[in-house]
């Protein structure tokens, strides 16, 4: 009878997990406060006009999505009392200085092309969120539009993942491994 | 040694002034104008303080593409935009000052569409002409809660070597003197 009614209690709440990811997402996400760190030119020729920009315009998307509670600048003395706070560092892998003069010249040549690797990791140093992203400028705009392009693209990846929620750690497998029906074992991750 | 000596009080048909007025006047031109110039060049020097710039992005309080007068006042870096109440930052708290230059494509929407309706792609080879090669100024600063900025401005030509200067003698730091983008072996 008790398994039955366990049993019945796991569906219904997978049977939330499904109907509503969003939602469930969205709320999760809303718990954290972002803090996005200086952007890392890694082994590349990035310019330092394009880290700031690429710096800058992470701010701005992130704050766009209206999922994280704060998004907070590098060194901002407010993060220490931010009680959910993720860090997001961001890593340049490959850089492509283009020229819009001969995009517009060539249309298939001075493209500005831009690869990151970011990730989003709690204080004490937990990965929540990797990616690697990558914004380009291919025909019309200048080459800092490429840093735009890449700070959107990096905000809907995080827009679009589910975040663990801070407070309570996700439930991960649901297992009945005892003899005994009133025994379950429940692992969190 | 051979020297002529001349008498202090030479009479008017020996004074050689007056033998030659042409010469006379452009000496005169010369002591009017001299003054004037020294002061245009005084004029320049402060002016490089204040100079027209557009704020692409990252200034605390300003829009982005915002066109405006950047201007060194006392120890703050202001940037004002005609109409809109000006924004500032100390110079003290600038960590760093990067120059970089730029080319791009002048005439905007409309000429893009002029471009594209010239046939035989005709628009190609005007691109090659309608660009224009720009100063970008690149400014990292920490506001009052710690908080990392980094923004940048788009300058005439030759104008942003000047500003650092005076921002750098006014006290914001630099971490290379020689801080430029191609330094750095960075090309936009």
């Amino acid at each position: 009878m008790k398994t039955t009614r366990a049993a019945i209690l796991l569906l219904a709440a997978a049977f939330l997990m499904i109907a509503y990811p969003s939602r469930l997402s969205a709320e999760t996400a809303a718990r954290w406060s972002v803090q996005v760190s200086r952007v890392n030119a890694g082994t590349t020729s990035l310019t330092p006009s394009f880290q700031a920009a690429i710096y800058e315009n992470l701010l701005e998307e992130l704050s766009k999505t209206k999922r994280l509670r704060h998004v907070l600048r590098d060194g901002d003395q407010e993060a220490t009392d931010v009680a959910d706070l993720l860090v997001l560092t961001t890593t340049v892998e490959k850089y492509s200085a283009g020229s819009e003069t001969l995009r517009a010249a060539t249309t298939v040549a001075g493209w500005t092309k831009l690869t990151v690797h970011t990730q989003l990791s709690t204080r004490d140093g937990k990965v929540v969120f990797e990616r690697t992203l990558s914004g380009n400028v291919r025909f019309f705009g200048s080459n800092l539009r490429a840093t735009h392009n890449l700070a959107r693209n990096i905000a809907k990846a995080v827009k679009k993942s589910p975040l663990v929620n801070p407070a309570l750690p996700a439930l991960a497998t649901v297992t009945n491994s005892s003899t005994s029906d009133e025994v379950a074992v429940v692992e969190f991750r | 040694m051979n020297r002529t000596a001349v008498a202090w009080d030479c009479r008017p048909s020996e004074c050689s002034l007056k033998r030659r007025p042409l010469a006379a006047l452009v000496i005169l031109l010369l002591l009017f104008v001299t003054p004037g110039v020294a002061q245009a060049v005084a004029g320049q020097t402060t002016s490089t303080s204040v100079v027209r710039a557009t704020h692409l992005l990252g200034f605390a309080g300003a829009r982005n593409k915002a066109k405006g007068i950047l201007s060194i006042d006392g120890d703050a870096l202001r940037f004002q935009r005609s109409g809109t109440p000006s924004v500032q930052v100390q110079i003290s708290s600038i960590q760093d000052v990067v120059l970089g230059n730029q080319s791009r494509q002048v005439g905007g929407i409309p000429l893009t569409l002029a471009k594209a309706a010239i046939p035989y792609s005709g628009g190609r080879a005007v691109s090659l002409f309608s660009h224009k090669k720009y100063d970008t100024l690149t400014l990292e600063y920490v506001d009052a809660e710690g908080g990392f900025h980094g923004a940048i401005f788009e300058l005439k030509k030759g104008q942003a070597e000047a500003l650092r200067h005076e921002l750098v003698a006014k006290g914001a730091r630099v971490i290379n003197t020689e801080n430029t983008e191609a330094n750095r072996g960075g090309r936009e």
